[in-house]
């Protein structure tokens, strides 16, 4: 594998008596696109949020390209784009503003010069003098990747980037995703239920379940491993049922 | 940071249209304040003209010009009320819309993954807050110096001074308001809960301490006697000394003083009814900056 850009060591997190996160070991190499798997409430989000500076762990260790994600938070910021589930931005401002506001927040230069590219790669520069209050769930959603990259991060967590999204809004999204993994090398961080786009999209997956990482590897290697199963659901399926 | 963030709040608050109405507001306030002073000055000088002549007539004396042993800034004194009641309304609301709409947002999720720390947040947000206040009342104070040309024709560079310090401390005043918005939002989930919380705060402080630290005993104005028989005094004689508690009495005492509307009070004691207002300023700020530190940023955004 290559080197590794995010690596947790015995990571754990607990709200008040819940062990939500239990001694997760994890290591996702340099321009992989890596899919976090799990039912609802296994922790995928709070490992996110870990990974992401949000959250402390209570126990273990996570970095990002060897940034300690609690000690070295300024460096872990410069490196990381977030896109989180459900995402709202200003409604009274518009796209382009948005944009401008947070690339200042991540210390870009050249703010205005940043968005505007940004709209101009994603193909949604229509949308920068847009007020982000009028856009539909799709249109969000891509000005929401607009900001998690307009300071060209390292690493990209996206959590539950489809939801919401029509089946053209996933299309689009796979796709948004595999050029930013082409053309910048961006490694991708994704947490998700669509199995389907796991399969089209990630390059290794994780399952997590209550809490445990019970599987981890790359999905070409996945797919020799239970040659008997016809799609990831029934593989997913599968791992759920071993581990239990 | 801290000016990008204050920043951009200043085009949020411009663009919901809360700086407006708040100005609008402030503003009208203060040419009632203005009207009402012109009023009852022009019915009063009406009255005096009226007894001069009827003075003039029966060949005695005229009295002195009333308004002539009254300061000038006197036409301003409704403005010492509708400060803590109006503005400070007006302030808290400020602070509230600062905090409570990133919060329902989830835009913390976005932020705090970013180069910017909690703390210039919160001190981005307190500018913004301040900075709308401060200009705010600069629309007030040309406001009352329009008033004032209009009844007294001169205004000197005397009552010029103590109109910038009433606003001045009417500032410091209002800020302390801001910063009970921004906590309570802070302290709780829900942002009608916040802007409730931050109403009974400001209640309290305006309406609820006054009274308990004002040393007023409530049996004296039924009953005219010092010490009624049977009934403990220690409540009011260690209330009586409380009233620094009280920043809005302080302020009152302090605005009172600074326009002359009021019985003179020395400097010395002027500059320490303002005391008060400046720690309960200083100790909310802290606050504010402990609090965001532990605030859960983390939640997505809610649908209240």
């Amino acid at each position: 594998m290559s080197e590794p850009v995010i690596e947790l060591q015995g990571l754990q997190h607990r709200y008040d008596t819940d062990l939500v996160l239990r001694d997760v070991d994890l290591s996702i190499g340099e321009g992989e696109i890596f899919g976090f798997l799990g039912h609802n409430g296994a922790g995928k989000t709070t490992a996110m949020n870990i990974l992401t500076t949000l959250l402390e762990p209570t126990g273990g260790t996570a970095t990002i390209c060897g940034y300690d994600v609690v000690t070295d938070r300024r460096e872990v910021t410069r490196l990381i784009g977030y896109l989180p589930a459900d995402v709202r931005m200003y409604g009274h401002m518009s796209a382009a503003e948005n944009l401008e506001f947070l690339a200042k927040l991540s210390g870009v230069p050249d703010a205005r010069a940043a968005a505007r590219e940004t709209l101009e790669y994603l193909g949604c520069a229509d949308l920068a003098k847009r007020r982000v209050g009028t856009f539909s769930t799709g249109m969000r959603q891509r000005i929401g990747i607009a900001q998690a990259i307009v300071h060209r991060p390292h690493v990209l967590f996206l959590d539950e980037p489809t939801s919401g999204l029509d089946p053209m809004g996933v299309r689009q999204l796979r796709e948004t995703v595999l050029q930013l993994n082409r053309d910048l090398g961006m490694t991708v961080f994704m947490n998700t239920h669509q199995l389907n786009e796991v399969s089209k999209v990630c390059t290794t997956i994780g399952v997590l379940n209550h809490g445990e990482l019970i599987y981890n590897d790359s999905i070409e290697a996945t797919m020799r491993r239970f040659p008997d199963e016809a799609s990831l659901e029934d593989i997913y399926v599968r791992v759920g049922d071993l581990a239990s | 940071m801290i000016g990008t963030i204050a920043s951009q709040q200043s085009l949020l608050l411009r663009r919901q249209h809360v700086a407006l109405v708040g100005l609008i507001t402030m503003l009208a306030v203060t040419a009632i304040a203005g009207v009402l002073g012109w009023s009852s000055h022009h019915t009063i000088v009406r009255v005096f003209d009226q007894a001069v002549r009827l003075q003039a007539a029966a060949g005695q004396p005229a009295p002195p010009n009333p308004f002539l042993l009254k300061p000038n800034l006197s036409l301003l004194s409704n403005m010492v009320v509708y400060i803590p009641l109006i503005g400070a309304l007006l302030a808290l609301v400020v602070g509230h819309l600062s905090m409570v709409d990133d919060q329902s947002k989830g835009m913390g999720r976005l932020l705090f993954t970013r180069q910017v720390t909690r703390t210039q947040y919160a001190l981005g947000k307190v500018l913004a807050a301040t900075r709308f206040l401060a200009l705010t009342l600069v629309g007030c104070g040309v406001v009352s110096i329009v008033a004032l040309l209009a009844v007294n024709r001169t205004l000197g560079s005397s009552d010029l001074g103590r109109l910038t310090g009433f606003y001045v401390l009417s500032w410091a005043y209002l800020a302390v308001f801001v910063l009970v918005g921004i906590l309570t939002a802070l302290l709780t989930r829900r942002r009608s809960l916040a802007l409730l919380s931050a109403i009974g705060v400001w209640l309290v402080i305006t309406f609820v301490v006054p009274q308990f630290t004002s040393g007023l005993r409530p049996t004296q104005s039924l009953n005219p006697l010092t010490e009624p028989a049977g009934t403990s005094q220690a409540f009011f004689r260690v209330t009586q000394h409380a009233q620094p508690l009280s920043i809005v009495e302080q302020y009152k005492t302090a605005a009172g003083n600074i326009l002359g509307t009021s019985p003179t009070s020395p400097t010395t004691e002027t500059v320490l009814t303002i005391v008060p207002t400046l720690i309960a300023g200083f100790g909310l700020l802290v606050l504010v900056l402990w609090r965001i530190q532990r605030h859960d940023y983390a939640r997505s955004a809610s649908d209240e």
